[in-house]
């Protein structure tokens, strides 16, 4: 949150929860931001996203949206939005933050062992937790020298493509890897065209921990997630050799509001879920006459 | 819009299911809040569209008009499941 406000962007929540249902939240997690209520699920409707694949009669469930977020510039003009496909898996505030800046980045100085004229990188994790479902991004930043250039996927043999590769890791998902564009370049020798990026290069693959499966250090509550960042840089005449940067974060894990068993590093805070929880199958139970309007 | 549920994936470890991309949840895929699109879906509001006035309330009861509550800020807006579950 301080980020966002470091920045002079405003985060808003909405959900189908009651108003005294957020107060809570807030209050178990000391929220800055605002959290809308819309438990009619009028807001939801207007943005034409309400979950159609849910029965009125399906209570809780019914009056969820399609989940995601917009990310809307000084003018109120939407410049991104990110729609999940899943409701336990959504974009992390460090996706929406890049997003609303314009995916503004710091490029990293080269390192002073880096010889001249080649690619430097630089491999980060945004954000210090890891809830399940939420994603984080690892964010590789590749400073490209002047004339060079990285390639996207696919490759022929005998070219890497730039990419950022996990370990087989129990418990840790990645999704699609977000990449600025490409230009098409056609190889003088095959004819071939492959896509290449131009200048700079920033790539960002979400992951998240999965429900189940997390494999945790000894105390239960850290998680390693590592891998490698690839590239091999080319210019117009030759191709330098691929390289490989290993990256290893050990970040908290997260534990979901719900499952909530005490205080803790990496654990939330209480709050009283299982009664709101209660109100939201009751409240529509006793009006099955509700109907769908879209 | 013709939306299809994803019912791919299956059972997991002990009471567990797993969806298509692998990520584990305590009911099957397509079953009650699981009635997750197979195909596209309607995401609302188009980039380069302005976006919709939202006038709800916020956690203290205040009346809220995102777009005069930002002020001239650019905002991200989030629409999810409940911070209840």
């Amino acid at each position: 949150m301080e980020a966002y406000r470091a920045a002079g962007v405003r985060l808003y929540a909405l959900s189908y929860d009651e108003p005294d249902a957020l107060a809570d939240y807030a209050k178990a997690h000391d929220t800055t931001f605002t959290m809308l209520s819309d438990p009619d699920s009028e807001v939801i409707r207007s943005f034409g996203i309400l979950n159609t694949l849910i029965p009125p009669d399906d209570h809780p469930w019914y009056g969820l949206p399609f989940p995601g977020s917009y990310v809307i510039d000084a003018d109120g003009v939407i410049v991104a939005k990110f729609f999940e496909h899943n409701f336990a898996v959504r974009s992390g505030p460090e996706q929406l933050l890049a997003a609303a800046l314009g995916h503004e980045f710091e490029v990293p100085a080269p390192s002073d062992e880096q010889p001249a004229g080649r690619v430097s990188a630089d491999v980060r994790i945004d954000g210090d937790r890891l809830p399940m479902g939420v994603t984080r991004q690892i964010v590789a930043t590749f400073r490209v020298p002047e004339g060079q250039h990285l390639y996207d996927e696919p490759v022929p043999d005998g070219l890497v493509a730039a990419a950022i590769e996990l370990d087989d890791l129990d418990g840790i998902l990645s999704y699609e890897p977000m990449a600025p564009p490409t230009s098409p370049l056609t190889l003088a020798g095959s004819g071939e065209t492959l896509q290449v990026y131009e200048g700079d290069v920033v790539l960002r693959l979400p992951v998240t921990q999965n429900a189940r499966k997390m494999q945790k250090d000894d105390d239960g509550r850290f998680v390693t997630i590592s891998g490698r960042v690839r590239w091999q840089a080319c210019d117009d005449t030759e191709c330098f050799l691929p390289e490989s940067m290993p990256f290893s974060f050990r970040v908290e894990a997260g534990f979901p509001v719900l499952g909530d068993m005490g205080p803790g590093v990496g654990r939330v805070p209480a709050m009283n879920g299982a009664q709101h929880f209660q109100r939201l199958i009751d409240r529509r139970a006793a009006d099955d006459s509700v109907v769908d309007d879209q | 819009m013709d939306i299809q549920v994803d019912t791919r994936g299956g059972p997991s470890d002990g009471p567990y299911f797993e969806d298509a991309e692998g990520f584990n949840m305590p009911e099957p895929p397509g079953n009650g809040s699981r009635r997750i699109p197979l195909s596209d879906f309607p995401t609302g509001p188009e980039v380069g569209s302005r976006l919709p006035d939202i006038v709800a309330t916020d956690q203290s009861g205040r009346l809220v008009d995102v777009h005069a509550d930002r002020a001239g800020q650019p905002a991200v807006v989030v629409f999810y499941r409940s911070a209840v579950w």
